[in-house]
């Protein structure tokens, strides 16, 4: 998530650009902290069944790391189009 | 508010609103507060996340009794275990992502 997302911050006056951008930092910032515990959630939950074992064989570990990539990848992709929508720029079909 | 032009050289000077008296020490301490407070909530956040989903994967949901069953204790162990794993891999990989950007 960028600030691009949410929208024309320049109409603002000056002190209260500071204060959003200060603000939109720090929620940046619990935001990145809460999606980095929902993916670690989420591809646990999908890679790993069994716990015969205390390690995590080869097998779980390559689905977590695709896991992991494909939900960065699909999450920029819809920062993305969010964006676009932001903007109001045509969108594809 | 109305503000008397003071000289740089009187910090002391009652006309200047309270934020300028604060030093940048305190700022700093103010700062790590807040960097404290994000990783105590991003901690807690993680271990309900962790009680959570181990209990989904590892205890039976029938409930015929109360206590845990000793295959049960293994699992949330090894589950426990795994998790933390997972918790690297993927602090990995967004530090190596947040690297290249």
């Amino acid at each position: 998530m960028d600030k691009n997302m949410l929208g024309d911050l320049d109409n603002l006056p000056e002190e209260d650009k500071m204060r959003m951008s200060t603000m939109i930092d720090q929620l940046q910032i619990r935001d990145s902290l809460r999606m980095y515990n929902s993916l670690v959630e989420r591809c646990f939950t999908d890679c790993v069944d069994s716990f015969k074992r205390k390690t995590l064989d080869k097998q779980e570990e390559t689905c977590i790391r695709r896991c992991a990539e494909k939900f960065l990848k699909h999450s920029m992709r819809v920062g993305m189009r969010f964006a676009e929508l932001n903007q109001g720029a045509p969108t594809p079909d | 508010m109305d503000r008397i032009p003071s000289s740089p050289s009187d910090p002391s000077e009652d006309s200047l609103p309270v934020a300028d008296k604060t030093s940048s020490v305190d700022l700093r301490k103010e700062q790590n507060l807040v960097t404290i407070e994000k990783e105590v909530e991003f901690r807690v956040d993680l271990y309900n996340r962790v009680v959570k989903t181990c209990f989904d994967k590892c205890i039976e949901k029938r409930y015929k009794e109360s206590e845990l069953y000793i295959g049960e204790n293994s699992c949330v162990d090894r589950c426990v275990s795994k998790y933390s794993q997972v918790n690297n891999i993927i602090g990995q990989i967004l530090a190596s992502q947040r690297e290249s950007m």
